[in-house]
């Protein structure tokens, strides 16, 4: 089975989403990426991906129960698909294969 | 908590997400703004949401057409240059407009700032949302219990949902140190914990420490840093020496960092003693506490926390405690608005909004002539394609440039004025403000000015433009370009109209203004005000009434063996300031009774002695008249005129009418009136009626407040001040002494309000009639310059050159009749309506002279208003008919 292809942006994404596992959804997969990668992220754009990476089939969403906290508003809630987890560890394997051996020279290159 | 503020933000930043995901991204925002507020503060966390949703916005703008995003921001960069270059084409609009916006901007920022410092401020010290008041409230009695000593050792030992909790007690003591001048200062016996929460680092030596509070602990005390410049002249080596507090002798062991004055404004802290922690319920002094929210704690949950204590206090002490409920809130948030203070912000916000609307409508006005005698361009702009939408942006750009340049300047004015002014102007209303009140600008207002800004923008671009393009593309089609049929159609007649009304009031109003003014400057109190001393003398909490009686009377006798003093009294309250009024009986000669009312003024014996007035009929005040059983009582002609009818007063009798609710109580003896004298500033300058004085004996120590009133005929008396200060601490070091006036200067604070009121309305009325001006040049110019080719048709076929300057200005001129008669018409009617209010003097007669006034009034006006159309009348009359048909 062909696997598909993952941004840059994706592969945070459904890395967040392994991470937090129950918790994911979307302010919690935002805090995640702006806390590790110190980037500024609108949630628009947070969920513009992950409705990205459902219509591929690499994740799948539910609706949970509305709280206080928010407002009376409910969460969405994110799991990664068997497909998401292939494309997830092809990326990985892929970027890890590209990186191994660059850690001196991109040192040198500051 | 959510207030309205955040309510709004966050409302806004709903509207910038995406209608397919609205729900969860909504409810993530809040989640997350929560989040922040927490932990970062509330202004932050409102920085972050407006940020989230510029960011929301701008992707979802992003995702449209690429050629639109395209058009919209190359082209708004031509705008702004197109706007810019407008400010120096046309320097008059710009000028008068400009001054206009940024007068406007400036009154809203001084406005709001004041406002919102008292209603939302925000503490200058870290985690300022966590730090929290409570209070005891009567809910029975509908007010505060201030007595709250004993619950406050109840809440520090068991509540866990607020910690560092602490309390304190408000005081005022005389710092008395040899060689300086004794004056009381603001003193909080405070808990250790509040250097703490308040983050008060010493300059000098070390803040207070629980071991201070200890009762056998030597007495110390911590002094203020301004309190260390001014009294101690910054001696370093301050810390270890023994001052003088009031009756106590404490040793400095700290002196505060500059700007340290919790809990209030406070300049000098000693340790709240343990022993004082045994009070009994709802017993003690006036209490306030204070504390910080635990971590992961909320307003709400120490609510909760709060009134389960209270539960369980209210069953083991219900007969102090029944009624009573803890409430917490945020350390510097005001009481709880009632109706009436909300009405009264939301009519301010109105009015700002009006005053701005009005203004920048205005402006409108005048931008709407200047971009008419474009038309011809923006014509040829919808000939190349341009869509209604591009124009209308265009000239809402350039209103924005002529915006954003005036709300510089009235920013910059506004905190200027502030600066100058603003501290002083609610000093003298509230009193010595608490330190969390900072006028300078701060991001509130700055958001503000800039909301202002957008809004005056849009008011004065964004309706001449809809205006100007309706029917732009039928223009197009039916005329050529240079030749446009725009129109000033009614809303600007009505605007010009109204303005010209609005003109007429403002003078009008000025001159009311300048008339009290006058009245309350030159008030007559009936003696040589200008040569007495006035102070007020206050008891400290901790000194005895018998000590307090028995140091007044030293004073008095002190002050009057000194040399060039030719008299001392007492009185409850000041000549010239407000005196209360009481129901009366009076009993006439016959026995009957008469109801009616009197401005009573308790004094000590010597008053009349001492302000040189002796009786003109009857006799004054003996010593014998406060001893028990006397009942005598001395009223002034005022008192003869309004009560008596001019009846003779002596041997009258009179005494205080039952209150109107409530049983009747048994009647009071009668006082006998034993003396008339003239009058002597019963009446204030703010009373519309004069006052019937009513004067009674008392010894000074029972009157309700001690001014002291000092007659030092040579020299000035103001002069006299220190030397009053030193008889009276060395009389009794705990006798606090404030309010050192002169006694012509008690209204001092009021003429100077008062005169600032003057000058805004001065400013305004200066801005008014330049509005106006400008609106109706603007018009005429406007109109000649649209048809000039008529006027050189018309002068080409014999028409008369007065005929057809008639012709032209017949409908300005009607309109500025129509706006000067309705003027006149309110200016009219404020005359008759002031005489209902309760203005002094405002009933007094409308005389022939009234009315001739308001006509030379109207009739500078009409001239003034006219002197708008002279030039371009000139311009019409130059008009040659060749150069006018030539140039078609």
């Amino acid at each position: 089975m062909d696997t598909i292809a993952l941004g840059e942006f994706e592969q945070l994404v459904l890395m967040s989403i392994v991470r937090l596992d129950h918790e994911a959804y979307g302010a919690t997969i935002r805090r995640d990426i702006e806390t590790r990668t110190a980037r500024r992220l609108s949630i628009s754009a947070v969920y513009t991906t992950l409705d990205r990476l459902e219509q591929k089939g690499l994740v799948r969403s539910w609706v949970g129960e509305p709280t206080a906290e928010r407002g009376g508003r409910r969460r969405k809630h994110f799991a990664i698909e068997a497909a998401g987890a292939r494309a997830l560890k092809t990326a990985y394997r892929d970027y890890m294969a590209m990186a191994t051996g660059l850690e001196r020279r991109l040192k040198a290159l500051q | 908590m959510i207030d309205m503020i955040d309510g709004f933000l966050l409302a806004l930043a709903r509207r910038a997400l995406p209608s397919a995901d609205r729900e969860w991204m909504a409810g993530d925002l809040e989640e997350d703004f929560q989040r922040l507020v927490h932990t970062e503060g509330r202004w932050r966390a409102r920085g972050w949401l407006i940020g989230e949703s510029l960011r929301n916005f701008s992707r979802r703008t992003s995702n449209r057409p690429r050629s639109f995003k395209f058009k919209v921001k190359s082209m708004s960069w031509i705008d702004l240059k197109l706007g810019l270059r407008m400010l120096v084409k046309y320097p008059g609009l710009t000028l008068v407009g400009g001054t206009a916006m940024a007068f406007a901007i400036f009154i809203g920022v001084v406005a709001f700032t004041m406002f919102s410092v008292i209603t939302s401020p925000t503490l200058p010290i870290k985690d300022a949302d966590r730090v929290v008041r409570i209070r005891s409230f009567d809910v029975a009695k509908n007010q505060a219990e201030p007595k709250q000593l004993h619950d406050f050792k109840v809440w520090r030992d068991s509540l866990r949902s607020v910690t560092d909790l602490g309390a304190w007690q408000d005081s005022s003591r005389n710092l008395i140190i040899p060689g300086v001048e004794t004056s009381p200062i603001p003193v909080a016996e405070m808990s250790a914990i509040g250097f703490q929460v308040a983050e008060g680092e010493p300059h000098l030596g070390r803040v207070l420490t629980d071991a201070d509070a200890d009762p056998a602990a030597a007495p110390v005390v911590v002094i203020g840093y301004e309190i260390w410049k001014t009294r101690f002249g910054s001696d370093p080596s301050v810390i270890g020496k023994t001052v003088q507090l009031g009756d106590d002798h404490p040793v400095v062991v700290g002196v505060m960092r500059e700007g340290f004055e919790f809990p209030v404004a406070h300049d000098a802290w000693v340790p709240l003693r343990l022993q004082l922690l045994d009070a009994a319920p709802r017993g003690g002094r006036a209490t306030s506490v204070f504390g910080r929210l635990a971590p992961g704690q909320t307003v709400d949950t120490a609510r909760a926390e709060l009134n389960t204590i209270a539960k369980s206090l209210a069953r083991d002490l219900p007969l102090t405690h029944q009624h009573l409920e803890p409430r917490v809130a945020g350390y510097a948030d005001p009481d709880q608005m009632g109706t009436d203070d909300s009405a009264f912000l939301y009519a301010i916000y109105f009015f700002l909004t009006a005053l701005l609307t009005l203004i920048c409508g205005n402006v409108g006005l005048l931008i709407f002539a200047r971009a008419a005698s474009r038309e011809s361009d923006l014509i040829v702009r919808t000939a190349l394609g341009a869509g209604r939408s591009r124009i209308v942006w265009q000239l809402f750009t350039e209103a924005l440039v002529l915006a954003v340049v005036s709300a510089g300047v009235g920013i910059v004015a506004g905190s200027f004025f502030l600066r100058t002014w603003g501290t002083y102007f609610l000093e003298v209303n509230f009193g010595r403000l608490p330190f969390w009140i900072d006028l300078a600008p701060s991001m509130r207002t700055i958001v503000f000015a800039a909301a202002s800004t957008v809004f005056g923008a849009a008011v004065a671009g964004v309706i001449p433009a809809f205006k100007l393009t309706r029917g732009m593309s039928d223009r197009l089609k039916q005329t050529s370009a240079g030749s446009g049929g725009a129109q000033f159609g009614g809303v600007w007649t009505f605007i010009i109209v109204a303005q010209i009304a609005v003109t007429m009031m403002f003078p009008a109003i000025v001159y009311g203004e300048r008339m009290l003014l006058t009245y309350t400057d030159e008030f007559e109190v009936g003696f040589a005000a200008e040569q007495f001393l006035t102070a007020r003398i206050d008891k400290d909490a901790g000194s005895s009434p018998e000590r307090f009686a028995r140091s007044l009377n030293e004073v008095q006798t002190r002050l009057a063996s000194t040399s060039g003093v030719t008299g001392v009294a007492y009185a409850q309250a000041l000549p010239a300031t407000w005196h209360p009024w009481q129901r009366i009986e009076l009993q006439g000669a016959d026995g009957a009774v008469t109801l009616d009312y009197g401005s009573l003024a308790p004094v000590s014996t010597s008053y009349f002695e001492a302000l040189d007035s002796p009786a003109i009929d009857g006799r004054t005040f003996t010593a014998a008249d406060v001893l028990p059983g006397s009942r005598v009582a001395i009223v002034d002609e005022a008192f003869v005129e309004i009560v008596l009818k001019g009846r003779n007063p002596i041997g009258q009798r009179v005494r205080f009418a039952p209150k109107v609710d409530g049983p009747a109580p048994p009647p009071e003896p009668w006082y006998d009136i034993v003396g008339l004298v003239k009058e002597l500033g019963v009446s204030s300058p703010d009373q519309k009626e004069r006052a019937a004085g009513l004067y009674l004996p008392a010894p000074p120590e029972r009157l309700a407040k001690q001014y002291l009133m000092v007659h030092v005929p040579s020299g000035d008396a103001a002069a006299f001040g220190p030397r009053l200060r030193e008889v009276v601490t060395s009389v009794d070091s705990t006798l606090k002494v404030s309010e050192i006036l002169r006694a012509d200067q008690v209204n001092d604070d009021q003429v100077w309000a008062m005169s600032l009121w003057v000058r805004i309305t001065s400013v305004m009325s200066g801005l008014a009639i330049m509005l106006s001006l400008a609106g109706i040049y603007a018009v005429l110019s406007f109109t000649v310059t649209r048809r000039t080719r008529e006027i050189g048709v018309r002068v080409a076929l014999g028409g008369s050159r007065e005929r057809v300057i008639g012709a032209i200005l017949r409908r300005p001129l009607i309109r500025v009749a129509f706006g000067v008669l309705l003027g006149s018409s309110m200016v009219l009617a404020a005359m008759f309506g002031l005489r209902t209010t309760e203005f002094p003097g405002a009933d007094a007669p409308l005389t022939v002279w009234h009315f001739v006034t308001l006509i030379v009034y109207v009739a500078v006006m009409v001239v003034v208003c006219s002197m708008a159309c002279i030039v371009p009348a000139q311009r019409a009359l130059r008009v040659e008919p060749t150069v006018a048909l030539r140039a078609e």
